[in-house]
């Protein structure tokens, strides 16, 4: 059996703070620019015309319905072979993509829960005025979506730590990456409970916090 | 009370939802100052056909002119619906703004009123309505008395040419209904151009220049409130009636 979980904790806490670091960087990087991407997929899924919603549409089942690990395959084997010039570019960043598009679809979905559950009556309330579809968007609907949003955006965060984990697959500096190094040095079990803790403690804490983040927003009801 | 001006006119209008058809063809002509009522029972068709008027519903065949222009997605729609002010059965207020805030929005955002402008014209209206002191409140402190009033006032800060009310009183507390029907009243005497779709038969009959009876899709009468109450023509008026007097 070797050394115990918490010698190997206390021997090797910087390489575990470091992959915890880079799991929590990866996943915010994914959810933030996920976000951005997914509210323009949301707004053409929003869109009146048949055509182009579906096309959204498509977008979102496909990355919902294929594996994450398919996708970051995919990306860090075929974008690269497929379009040479990008051939410079650091590895780290196809993967990046595929984590980035994988959450764009989810949180896609989540925005466009948000804005379906405001009553509808608000629109025709705020059209009625003679507010343009625009301005109705931006001051009326978003502002009553976002309560429903932000609790399922963090959640998504929560989410993508875990998923990032695929990620050290492709040798990105994160917590499941760890147990490659650390197997190296004849480490293989300590450093599997260590991940899983550090991982169940950080998801606790945040699901907490959105719980707490929920009960603020619902004050204001 | 009326003059000669159409305001709104309906030609042949008709709306299916699906299979059922709920508008058959309504042929009518709003004028200027007219305060018409529209009576009949649930599922007749007349909430639809008051929400064809400003294309919240989109009519399956038929025109609707606002003075004079037809209503079209593509026209100036926005500006158009800036003149005819709606209230809902389900007050529809917006509960993340202040009440000043309810009515201020759409006329600084549309029409271009400085803060201050909208600010005052927004504590005038609120005062008509008795609701001054709950300027910077949010909606969630009102009754629903307090809310379809504020309703009425965001409407009315556009400063419309007509107001459609859509059952108005039918989502209130039976103490609530006074006064919202009491601010109705004010606006048909300022001769406001009013079309309300109600079930409040004595409102109607007091305040109207004119009461529309729909059901199954068609007005199947139309006249003064002492035509249409005390002497109906049509058998199915008279059913109606009997059915809630």
């Amino acid at each position: 059996m070797g050394q115990g979980i918490i010698e190997v904790f206390i021997a090797y806490w910087p390489i575990f703070l470091k992959g915890l670091l880079g799991t929590l960087k990866y996943a915010l990087i994914a959810v933030a620019l996920g976000s951005i991407l997914g509210a323009l997929v949301a707004l053409v899924h929003l869109s009146k015309n048949k055509i182009v919603s579906s096309i959204a549409g498509i977008y979102v089942n496909v990355l919902r319905g294929t594996p994450l690990l398919v996708q970051m395959y995919i990306a860090y084997y075929f974008i690269p072979m497929a379009f040479p010039i990008l051939n410079k570019i650091d590895t780290v960043y196809f993967v990046l993509f595929a984590l980035v598009l994988n959450s764009s679809a989810y949180v896609s979905e989540i925005i466009r829960g948000g804005i379906n559950s405001v009553d509808s009556g608000q629109n025709e309330a705020a059209r009625s005025l003679g507010m343009t579809a625009k301005n109705t968007m931006i001051k009326i609907i978003l502002p009553q979506a976002i309560k429903n949003i932000l609790p399922s955006l963090a959640n998504e965060y929560i989410a993508m730590i875990k998923e990032t984990s695929l990620a050290g697959t492709f040798m990105l500096y994160e917590l499941m990456y760890t147990r490659t190094l650390l197997a190296n040095k004849y480490l293989v079990w300590q450093p599997l409970f260590i991940i899983a803790g550090i991982y169940l403690l950080v998801t606790m804490v945040l699901s907490w916090g959105v719980k707490l983040m929920e009960k603020r927003l619902s004050v204001s009801d | 009370m009326t003059n000669n001006y159409i305001l709104i006119e309906t030609k042949d209008l008709k709306k299916n939802f699906g299979e059922l058809e709920v508008l058959k063809g309504i042929s009518e002509v709003i004028h200027q100052g007219e305060v018409v009522s529209i009576i009949g029972p649930s599922g007749g068709g007349k909430s639809t056909f008051l929400r064809c008027l400003n294309l919240l519903e989109k009519p399956t065949s038929g025109h609707v002119y606002f003075e004079g222009e037809e209503l079209t997605e593509n026209g100036n729609l926005d500006l158009h619906r800036q003149k005819i002010g709606m209230v809902f059965q389900q007050f529809n207020v917006f509960p993340h703004l202040t009440v000043l805030n309810n009515i201020t929005l759409a006329p600084m955002l549309e029409k271009k009123l400085s803060k201050q402008e909208a600010e005052y014209k927004a504590m005038e209206l609120l005062k008509k309505v008795g609701l001054e002191d709950k300027a910077n409140e949010y909606p969630r402190k009102l009754s629903g008395g307090q809310k379809q009033r504020l309703a009425i006032v965001r409407a009315l800060a556009m400063e419309p040419d007509v107001m459609l009310f859509d059952e108005p009183t039918s989502a209130l507390d039976p103490e609530m209904v006074k006064g919202v029907l009491e601010v109705i009243q004010q606006l048909a005497e300022e001769m406001m151009t009013c079309v309300i779709v109600t079930h409040e038969m004595g409102f109607a009959k007091k305040i109207s220049d004119r009461v529309l009876f729909i059901d199954g899709g068609v007005v199947v009468e139309s006249g003064t409130p002492e035509e249409i109450f005390d002497n109906p023509k049509q058998e199915r008026t008279k059913e109606f009636l009997a059915q809630i007097l």
